[in-house]
């Protein structure tokens, strides 16, 4: 072996060292998020750019099928992303219980993220004081409907409950359901309804009273609540057909019946602009919302049922908590950036619930669209808000509001054993510190 | 004497090698099992015991576990939505002990007297069983379906029995999804059966029509009893299987509407991963085990009676 030859091998064994060296240097922030992601959009709109402007930290992002029980099993096996994307801030009690989240409220405070943040959705994070999580996208409830049958038939979009009835009554006269809407494929669908007619009969102020523990779900406001919804479902069919029909109708199946005027309105969460889109696409009717009307004379204004849906937190065993930290603030720091990323889902799905202004939305964002978000924070502003059963109820309490309310429809149990049962899972949760931030009213 | 002691001292001799011999030709013959023994160890014993000690403590799935005693078994013995389970689940054993065992065995039965073409029908009676279960349940849904499926196609022409959603009626929601599990499921039948009848002796059967007996005398008296072994370990299996349904469930109603089709291992899910009560669910899990095992000590008590099984 000549000098040469040496030489070269020496300086091939430096630069592989060299980079050795760079690679350890740099920290890699794992996240794994929903199956349903479009990934490469999302390499595209928010990895790529974080990494460029981070040298030191690579964000690797990675869908998972069954997130929630593949982060479960990881957990247990001590290899938990970095970054925890979890269905919904009932899941968080469990973490936070089990020590498993790194509260944020130093680096919320340093990072300025409770002036970018909607208040609301900031303080649905916080427990025992602590931050915990952030909404990785926000929801609320509205009516739907199918804009060019109304405008033919006459109808106007109903902003009282008398109205309401008059256009179901009306409907159900042309042989068209007031509402399309089933749990098949999601039996929690069924909390949608148990949610809204909660709000929007017994009241914001009863429900928060609820949360709070001031007031008990026995109340007899509940109970007439639970009672017109069982009505509407059972007695006067204002969802399909029949009750039966909810247990078969799922997404394509709703979403259908309502762009093809087989039912006219539809009661759903803003992820419904995903698919009236896709489905409205499909025929020549155009779809519309409206804020879900109060179903009582005693509730005067309409108001927004505050969700959200995924939250994020950091990983309390992660080693990498200071790069996962500043992956959450380059998402937090960019409103046109995150409504660049929702635009990809209809503004359906990730939408990080920031301080929008109308100039943040890209340029051809639907009209409607823009229309909802530019209400929801008037709204909102004024303190007129309601409460989704999967944002701020305990998890057990959730599945039995939405498992037990089938035996209602049926008349298998009484709506007074319904709400009793369901106080019984309040008290339980309350007993275990289970209960979900509920921000201030 | 010198004689003796050599004797003495050779079966000595023996005895130590044949004792080491014996050693190593055992610890030879562990080692062959070994890797296996271990393998079990580790993802059937161990997990298996873990699941029934979490029987008795009140895990969340995630942080500490507390152990309460028998309280989860107490709750479940109060528990109508387990029992309404239960029931279902012994529902659902004995459709697939009927339906599928019968319509397997017919099938079988008119494929072993066809010559040509039999490797079409076995396939095309098999193709099911390697579909997935979200496949399959597709398929059946759209079929099925209350609006677009063959329900309404028929009522058009003066049908109406299939004319409502039978996945939606708690009357037929267990019944629907126990015939698409059964529509798959009875391939695999057929061809356990099929491949049980040909290996029956010919002449048995020559004996059995020289006797006069019909078709249906020579299933009964020469087909059945020769395949008896394969016949009840279909029986076992299907009784074991009955008790860990859960896909087709989980798929096409979720245990709904009301409960009406819940089976234990959907309560069991719903418990483990949407209540985080994964102590109550590892209960639930025992009542399972418990099932099989039953099944298994009936069918050991069946062989010492001396069944040919």
């Amino acid at each position: 072996m000549n000098r040469k030859s040496v030489f070269v091998i020496l300086a091939v064994l430096m630069l592989l060292s060299v980079g050795a060296a760079s690679a350890q240097d740099v920290t890699t922030v794992t996240w794994w998020t929903e199956d349903y992601v479009d990934i490469e959009a999302l390499n595209a709109q928010l990895v790529e750019p974080f990494n460029a402007a981070h040298p030191g930290i690579r964000l690797e992002i990675t869908p998972q099928s069954a997130l929630d029980d593949a982060m479960r099993t990881a957990f247990t096996a001590g290899s938990a992303p970095d970054i925890l994307q979890t269905p919904g801030a009932s899941f968080i009690g469990e973490y936070v219980n089990a020590g498993l989240i790194l509260p944020l409220t130093q680096s919320a405070a340093d990072l300025g993220w409770q002036e970018k943040l909607l208040p609301w959705a900031y303080e649905s994070g916080i427990l025992n004081g602590e931050l915990y999580s952030i909404p990785l996208t926000f929801e609320s409830m509205i009516l739907m409907y199918n804009k060019t049958l109304f405008e033919e038939k006459g109808w106007t979009p109903p902003t009282t409950y008398a109205e309401l009835e008059a256009v179901a009554a009306a409907a159900q006269a042309e042989g068209i359901n007031p509402f399309g809407y089933g749990n098949s494929g999601f039996q929690p669908a069924n909390e949608h309804v148990v949610g809204v007619y909660l709000n929007n009969y017994a009241g914001a102020d009863n429900v928060y009273a609820a949360l709070t523990g001031e007031k008990s779900w026995t109340d007899p406001v509940f109970a007439e609540a639970i009672e017109l919804l069982r009505s509407h479902m059972a007695d006067v069919n204002w969802f399909n057909d029949s009750l039966e029909t909810w247990f078969t109708y799922g997404w394509n199946e709703q979403w259908t019946a309502l762009s093809t005027r087989e039912s006219a309105m539809m009661i759903i969460g803003t992820w419904g602009f995903r698919g009236a889109d896709e489905f409205f696409g499909e025929t020549t009717d155009e779809w519309d919302w409206t804020p879900i009307p109060p179903f009582s004379e005693n509730l005067p204004e309409y108001n927004y049922m505050l969700a959200t849906g995924s939250t994020l937190s950091v990983n309390g065993q992660s080693a990498n908590t200071d790069a996962a930290i500043a992956v959450l603030d380059f998402l937090f720091s960019d409103p046109a950036r995150v409504l660049e990323i929702a635009s990809g889902y209809n503004y359906g799905e990730f939408v990080v619930p920031l301080k929008f202004t109308a100039d943040d939305f890209p340029e051809g964002t639907d009209e409607r669209i823009v229309r909802f978000y530019a209400d929801f924070g008037a709204v909102t502003d004024q303190g007129r808000v309601g409460y989704t059963t999967w944002t701020f109820w305990p998890a057990d309490s959730d599945v039995q509001l939405w498992q037990e309310i089938e035996n209602v429809w049926y008349g298998e149990m009484t709506v007074d054993t319904y709400l009793a049962n369901h106080q019984a899972t309040w008290d339980e949760a309350r007993a275990d510190g289970a209960v979900p931030p509920i921000p201030a009213r | 004497m010198l004689s003796s002691r050599s004797t003495a001292t050779a079966q000595k001799n023996t005895s130590t090698a044949f004792g080491q011999y014996s050693f190593w030709a055992t610890l030879g013959r562990w080692s062959f099992i070994l890797p296996l023994l271990i393998l079990n160890l580790i993802i059937v014993i161990i997990p298996s015991v873990f699941g029934l000690l979490l029987a008795f403590t009140d895990w969340s799935g995630y942080g500490p576990i507390n152990i309460i005693g028998f309280e989860n078994f107490n709750e479940l013995f109060q528990d109508g939505v387990f029992f309404k389970s239960l029931t279902n689940n012994l529902i659902w054993t004995a459709l697939f002990l009927t339906i599928p065992i019968a319509v397997g065995l017919l099938g079988a039965y008119m494929l072993s007297g066809i010559k040509r073409g039999q490797i079409f029908f076995r396939v095309a009676y098999f193709l099911p069983y390697v579909f997935a279960s979200v496949v399959n349940t597709q398929i059946w849904r759209q079929i099925l379906h209350p609006r677009v499926g063959i329900g309404p196609i028929l009522a058009d022409y003066g049908i109406t029995f299939l004319d409502f959603p039978i996945f939606g009626t708690r009357e037929t929601a267990l019944f629907g999804v126990a015939f698409v599990d059964g529509w798959h499921f009875w391939g695999f039948l057929v061809i356990l059966y099929l491949s049980a009848m040909t290996a029956v002796d010919v002449e048995l059967y020559e004996v059995a029509r020289l006797d006069g007996a019909s078709r249906f005398q020579q299933f009964r008296f020469v087909t059945l009893p020769s395949i008896r072994p394969t016949l009840v370990f279909t029986i076992l299996m299907i009784t074991i299987w009955s008790s860990l349904v859960f896909d087709y469930v989980f798929i096409m109603t979720g245990g709904g509407p009301a409960n009406s089709s819940e089976v234990m291992g959907t309560y069991l899910y719903q418990n483990a991963f949407q209540r985080f009560d994964v102590g109550y669910a590892a209960s639930i899990g025992v009542m399972m085990s418990i099932w099989v095992m039953l099944a298994v000590a009936g069918f050991i008590y069946l062989r010492r009676r001396g069944w040919e099984i």
